[in-house]
Formats: structure tokens, C-alpha cells, sequence
């Protein structure tokens, strides 16, 4: 910051808040990833379930701290707690739909992994066993009774949970669609717009953190050809359904005739031969059509390899739209002429050094959850042999509840 | 013996230990100060970037890091500076506050046939207020509205006829509108802003987050965040001098009185007068916000429009330094 940038009107919310509705997206969307064996019956998805809810917990962790790190007094985060301003803040309401979200991930964590907790706290010896019971929370209950009572509970706490994804993330796109003075953001279509491409974002993770963590850290070393066509020929729906609101989006705010003036003089500027027109039609729109394209082929369909590259296409394009929505709409001057530009910073407040962090811990609490917490199929692991989870080979076989 | 041996092992041991972390942590600290900006902030010492220009390089600037002025010395008590006499403060509901019907209305005028955009309000609000380089409270921004007109008797001579110019410049001095229906303060998450009963809309520094979604959701432009607070910040209307009888500084100060400040309950003040004599308007008045700041003799081009095609900016504090204006 070496020449201060002058005159009142700034990009404000910076970097961070272009990762907060990224994050929220992928917790969103891996959580409907994981819901969708117990909700929807989708009995393919059941052997990914536990890790996407391990993915959903990391990232939901993190997903607030984004916004904290752009705001200029983040130690008075309690604040959000004891003063909010409820129901009328956006980002208050945030603070508590967040809060549910985590408790209802929390609780749903621990029913989901509790049999594989307590069967593997049977078996495992030193003080990877004491982890496992101490996750188990004393239950030792693994009667059938309470395995059904396990699994009513999970389809509860997943439809809850695709409920609450809804409102966490639809309500991220009510936080920019609620403020009035920003013409690209002032839009009633904001948080569809946000929740589909979150569903979109969060399959194309799954796709790829399946890959790698079966690739490499399953017992059996492979991934399954069957989930990753599940997976891609889900990515592709959504695509559609993105596209086809991008379209939407694209016709009420480019087109002079069909668009107030304030968006259409807003939107040409910007995004039709200013300085985010690659990031709209190279990254947003062009990878995400490169994506479906990809994604209509059988080897693609069935190739981890190729799916990822269709995946990792559709995470960038994601990315791009949370940056054009959210530093594209503050680029627009409200009451001065011409248009704000804007360079991220490299290092300090709200730069891409806080975002590297961010995805730092993301992973820090995810390589966490992978290491302690028996995400892979019970039997596939107590059968492989291979000395993983602490579990010995020729280990006793667990006991059947 | 062998218990003394032991001992010292463990004394030396632990000697190396404490050495050894000095060590290291000499060896971060140099890292650290090698990684830092502390290279560019020596290298900032430039004339072309003089850091004594920076608010967040130089907190001595007027006075911002005085902070051993504390509450007992009246300045940082802000419940009693921005709201001595106790009024109800409202986050929300805003249609209550006629309801109540509070003693005061306070609002402003800004009489643009008056108005010769000479900068005073703006200089001797930042002087009141101590307002940090590069953001301000209140400012005039100049337009120019109209253009060249087809008239057979005009000077400039073309090939398609002759035109004459119908340009007028048109100074508007804009601040916080301290609106009746203010979506800032309605999007706050921690109830920091408030509207007062008598009609300033007011920032309590010390519950501010520095979100930034006032700032955002503010269609004036009217908020920023402080540099050296690091918090939200606008025109206060100087409450600390209206609640002891005195007018807002730029009132007082503007050379023209095109400014006016009073209390729309009374009707023989001067702001009832003027505002039930002469046509008047609001910035924007189609977002709905209701605004408390009154233009008379406002250019119907300049009004709720930002077009460049219709109005030409010649001259504003709001724009960003860093935009495509400068490169025009």
C-alpha cells in the first residue's frame, strides 16, 4: 500500500468475501452429495456419504471465517451472538443458520460413524481405540434396535440438513440480493442463482476428493467407476440447470431492451469488453460449457482421471462466478462515473495470501477428520489387511451387533 | 552423587533447551521481519509514495493516535456524545418513529441556487471531524448537464448548421441523507447503527464489526470505512454540536448559506419555510429511502440518474483514484 487509494467509493468487501459464498457453495454442495443415498435412495452414493459429511464439516468450519477476515474488528465477533440483528440483518441471520448448521453436521457426524466407532474401539488396540471410543461417547449400544434407530435418525438429520443447505447458502445469495444500492446484486434470482451453482461446485469437489482419497488413502487403492459415472451424470443436470439460470441471469442484466438501466449500464461495462469480460465469458461461462461438454462423454464418465479435469473445470468456473458477482457488482461507482478498478493485493488484509490460508486450514481440518475418523466402508477395511486405522492384521473379527 | 549428576545433566539440558529456542526464535524473528512488508515500507519512503500521506502508515496524523484521551476526558464516551439526552434509538420499523412523534426532526437543505461548489463544507467537516485522508463525510460534487443546441443563430458552425452551447454546471453538495427508511442500518448484524428519534442516523465505533455492509448497502456513497478507526463511518450531522444548540460545522461554514439546518417539526424554522415556498427534491428518490437532505433548485438530469450520457462528472471526491475515469 505504498500510494493510499483515494475517493469513497472502494471494492469493500474483498477477496474473502469472494471465498465466503465459494465455501458456503462447497459446504452446501457436499452435503447434498451425501445426503443423497439417505434421502433420495440413491444407494450408489452410500459408500461416499461419511466423507462427503467429513468434507461438508471442514469446509462449514471454516466458511465464517472468511467474512471475519475481511471485517476491519473481527475480535468483536461476539457481537454477532449478544447484539444480533435478527431477522432483519442478512448476515445476522447467517450467524444463526450458520450455528444450527454446525450442530445438526456435529450431531450427524457422530450417528453416522458411531457403529464404525464403537466396532473399531472393540478392536483397536492403544490409543487410536481410546479415540475411537471417546468418538463413540461411551455407546456401546449395536443392537439392531439402535441401528435402526441410527439410520431413521441420519435420514432425519440429512433431510433437515438439505433443508438448512438450502437456507444457508440461498440465504449467502440474499446477503448481496438484499442490498439495493448495488444494481448487478440488487436481483431476485441471486440466491437460486448461488444455491445451484453450490450444488454444482459441491459435486464437481466430491468428484474430486473421491478420486484422490480412494486413489490413495482407501484400503483398496482404486476408485469405483460406477460412483464417479453417478457423480458425472449428476454434475451434468446441475450443469443444465446452472446454465440455463446463467442464461436467464445473462438476458435480464446484458440486454438493453429487457434490463433497467442502471444493470445493463452496470453489466456491459464490466463484463461485455471491460475488465471482467474473461472471468465472465472465458471462466464462468466458457469452462462451465467446456465441463458439459466433457461430461457427455462415456471415457470421461468413467475415467476418475477425466472426470477430475470436468470437475476441477467446473470449480474454477464456480470460482469465477463468486468473483464477478461479488467484486464485478462493487466495481459499478454508485454515485461517481466510469468504473472502480481492482487488483487484488498479494499479502495482508483481504488478500490472496488470507484465501491460500483459509484453503490451509480447510485442509488441515480435513486431512484431520480423514486420519481419525473411519470414513471408508468397515468391511473393506477390517478385510483389506493393511495395517491402516491402527487395525492389526489378523485383528479379531469386530463383533457383530 | 549419582542423583547430582542427574540433576546437572538435566540443569545443562535444559540451559541448551532455553539457548536453543533463543535461537530460534531470533531466527523467526528475522524471517519474519525479512517476509514482512518492512522492506517495502523502507522502500515506500519515496517522495512518489510518501507514507506521511498514508492514515494507516501514519496514525499521528491529526491526532488519531491520541489515545491516552479516554472517557473521563469526554471523547471516547460515545453514548453520551451521540446521544446525550438518552432518545429512543430504532434498527428497524422506521415507520414507528412519526408515530412516536419525537420533539425534533432534524434535516437539511441544500439551496443549489446558492451554491458556488467552493469546497468549504467539505474542508471544515474534516476539520470538525478529523476526517483521515482520502474519505470524507460530506463533499460537492460538479456536474455539467445539457449540451450543444441546433440554433440558426449560434456561434459554433458546422456542416450540418449551426449550435449553441446550453451547458450548465451545477454544484451539488452531497452527505449522509440521514433517511426516514435507512437500509444501512436495517442490514447491520450487530445493531451498531441506529436512527435517533430526531432523525440522525448515527455509527456507535465501538459495537461496529467493520463488515462493510452498510457501506455496501448505502446507495449515496455516503459510508466508508475509517482508515485509522477501522470501523464504519459517515456524517453525523455533528450531533455533538446540534445537541448543544450549535449548527452542523459545514452550515455554519458555507460561504453562500446554501446550506440549511433545522427542525421540520417547527414550522416557523427556517428549513418549513423554505421547503413549503420553494419546489424541492431528494437524491434518488425512487429507491425509497426517504431522504432528510432537501435540494432546491436540483437539475432534473442529475437527480436520480447516473449517466454519463446525460450528465458529465467534472468534478467529484467520491471517485476512486484507482478507476477508469483517470485513465480518460
Amino acid at each position: 500500500m505504498n500510494v493510499p487509494v483515494m475517493g469513497l467509493e472502494h471494492v469493500y468487501w474483498g477477496l474473502p468475501i469472494v471465498i465466503y459464498p465459494y465455501i458456503s457453495g462447497l459446504v452446501a454442495g457436499s452435503f447434498i452429495v451425501g445426503s443423497l443415498s439417505k434421502v433420495f435412495g440413491q444407494k450408489i452414493f452410500e459408500p461416499i456419504a461419511k466423507l462427503s459429511l467429513l468434507v461438508t464439516l471442514a469446509f462449514l468450519l471454516v466458511a465464517p471465517l472468511a467474512p471475519l477476515s475481511d471485517a476491519r474488528q473481527p475480535s468483536r465477533l461476539l457481537e454477532l451472538y449478544t447484539r444480533a440483528h435478527l431477522p432483519y440483518s442478512p448476515l445476522g441471520l447467517f450467524t444463526m443458520i450458520w450455528t444450527t448448521y454446525v450442530l445438526l453436521v456435529l450431531v450427524e457426524v457422530y450417528f453416522a460413524f458411531r457403529q464404525d466407532n464403537i466396532r473399531l474401539g472393540q478392536v483397536v488396540p492403544g490409543w487410536r481405540g481410546a479415540l475411537y471410543r471417546f468418538f463413540a461417547l461411551g455407546s456401546h449400544d449395536l443392537s439392531e434396535r439402535a441401528q435402526r434407530r441410527d439410520h431413521a435418525l441420519l435420514v432425519f438429520l440429512a433431510s433437515a440438513g438439505i433443508l438448512l443447505a438450502f437456507a444457508f447458502h440461498g440465504y449467502i445469495g440474499f446477503v448481496f440480493g438484499a442490498i439495493k444500492a448495488r444494481p448487478l446484486w440488487s436481483n431476485p434470482l441471486m440466491p437460486v442463482l448461488f444455491i445451484v451453482s453450490a450444488i454444482v461446485s459441491g459435486v464437481a469437489l466430491m468428484i474430486l476428493v473421491y478420486s484422490v482419497v480412494w486413489r490413495y488413502l482407501s484400503p483398496e487403492r482404486r476408485t469405483d467407476p460406477r460412483i464417479i459415472e453417478g457423480l458425472v451424470s449428476l454434475l451434468m443436470w446441475t450443469i443444465f440447470i446452472d446454465l440455463f439460470l446463467d442464461a436467464v441471469d445473462l438476458l435480464n442484466s446484458g440486454v438493453s431492451a429487457y434490463a433497467s438501466g442502471p444493470v445493463f449500464q452496470g453489466f456491459s461495462q464490466i463484463f461485455m469488453g471491460g475488465p471482467l469480460t474473461f472471468m465472465y465469458w472465458g471462466l464462468q461461462l466458457g469452462f462451465l460449457v467446456l465441463a458439459l461438454a466433457l461430461t457427455f462423454f462415456r471415457f470421461v464418465r468413467r475415467s476418475a482421471l477425466w472426470a477430475s479435469l470436468a470437475a476441477l473445470l467446473t470449480v474454477i468456473s464456480v470460482y469465477a462466478m463468486r468473483y464477478n458477482t461479488v467484486i464485478g457488482g462493487q466495481l459499478q461507482p454508485k454515485v461517481s462515473q466510469g468504473l472502480i478498478l481492482y487488483t487484488p493485493p498479494a499479502f495482508g488484509r483481504a488478500s490472496v495470501q488470507v484465501v491460500i490460508g483459509l484453503f490451509a486450514i480447510v485442509l488441515f481440518i480435513f486431512s484431520l477428520l480423514v486420519e481419525f475418523l473411519p470414513w471408508e466402508p468397515l468391511d473393506s477395511l477390517l478385510s483389506s489387511g493393511a495395517p491402516t486405522r491402527g487395525v492389526e492384521s489378523g485383528a479379531s473379527t469386530p463383533v457383530k451387533g | 552423587m549419582a542423583d547430582e549428576a542427574n540433576h546437572k545433566n538435566e540443569e545443562v539440558s535444559r540451559e541448551h533447551f532455553v539457548q536453543d529456542m533463543a535461537k530460534a526464535a531470533v531466527a523467526v524473528g528475522v524471517l519474519g521481519l525479512a517476509l514482512s512488508d518492512f522492506p517495502e515500507k523502507l522502500k515506500a519512503a519515496t517522495p512518489a509514495g510518501d507514507p506521511s500521506l498514508d492514515p494507516q502508515d501514519n496514525l499521528s496524523w491529526e491526532g488519531w493516535n491520541q489515545v491516552q484521551l479516554q472517557k473521563r476526558d469526554g471523547w471516547q464516551d460515545w453514548d453520551r456524545i451521540n446521544d446525550p439526552g438518552n432518545l429512543r434509538r430504532f434498527h428497524d420499523n422506521f415507520g414507528q418513529i412519526t408515530k412516536l412523534k419525537p420533539k425534533h426532526h432534524y434535516v437539511m437543505v441544500m439551496d443549489l441556487r446558492k451554491c458556488t461548489g467552493c469546497q468549504t463544507c467539505t474542508v471544515s467537516c474534516k476539520a470538525e471531524n478529523n476526517i483521515p485522508v482520502g474519505v470524507f463525510r460530506t463533499w460537492v460534487d460538479t456536474y455539467q448537464t445539457g449540451g450543444m443546441r441546433p440554433d440558426p443563430q449560434g456561434s459554433v458552425v458546422t456542416d450540418n448548421g449551426n449550435y449553441a452551447p446550453d451547458v450548465h454546471m451545477v454544484s451539488v453538495p452531497k452527505m449522509c441523507n440521514h433517511c426516514d427508511n435507512p437500509p444501512c442500518v436495517e442490514v447491520c448484524p450487530v445493531k451498531a447503527t441506529y436512527k435517533r428519534e430526531d432523525g440522525p442516523v448515527l455509527v456507535d465505533p465501538e459495537l461496529c464489526i467493520g463488515c462493510g455492509t452498510c457501506v455496501n448497502a448505502c446507495p449515496y456513497g455516503a459510508r466508508y470505512l475509517n482508515p485509522v478507526s477501522h470501523v464504519a463511518d459517515k456524517c453525523n450531522l455533528c450531533v455533538e454540536r446540534i445537541d448543544v444548540g450549535l449548527l452542523p460545522a459545514c452550515v455554519t461554514s458555507c460561504v453562500g448559506r446554501a446550506r440549511i439546518f433545522g427542525d421540520l417539526n417547527d414550522p416557523s424554522s427556517e428549513v418549513s419555510q423554505l421547503l413549503g415556498s420553494s419546489a424541492n427534491s431528494v437524491l434518488h428518490p425512487e429507491f425509497g429511502t426517504e431522504p432528510q437532505v432537501f435540494y432546491i433548485g436540483m437539475s432534473g438530469e442529475i437527480l436520480s440518474s447516473d449517466d454519463p450520457t446525460v450528465q458529465h462528472m467534472v468534478f467529484t471526491y467520491t471517485e476512486n483514484s484507482n478507476s477508469t475515469v483517470g485513465v480518460k
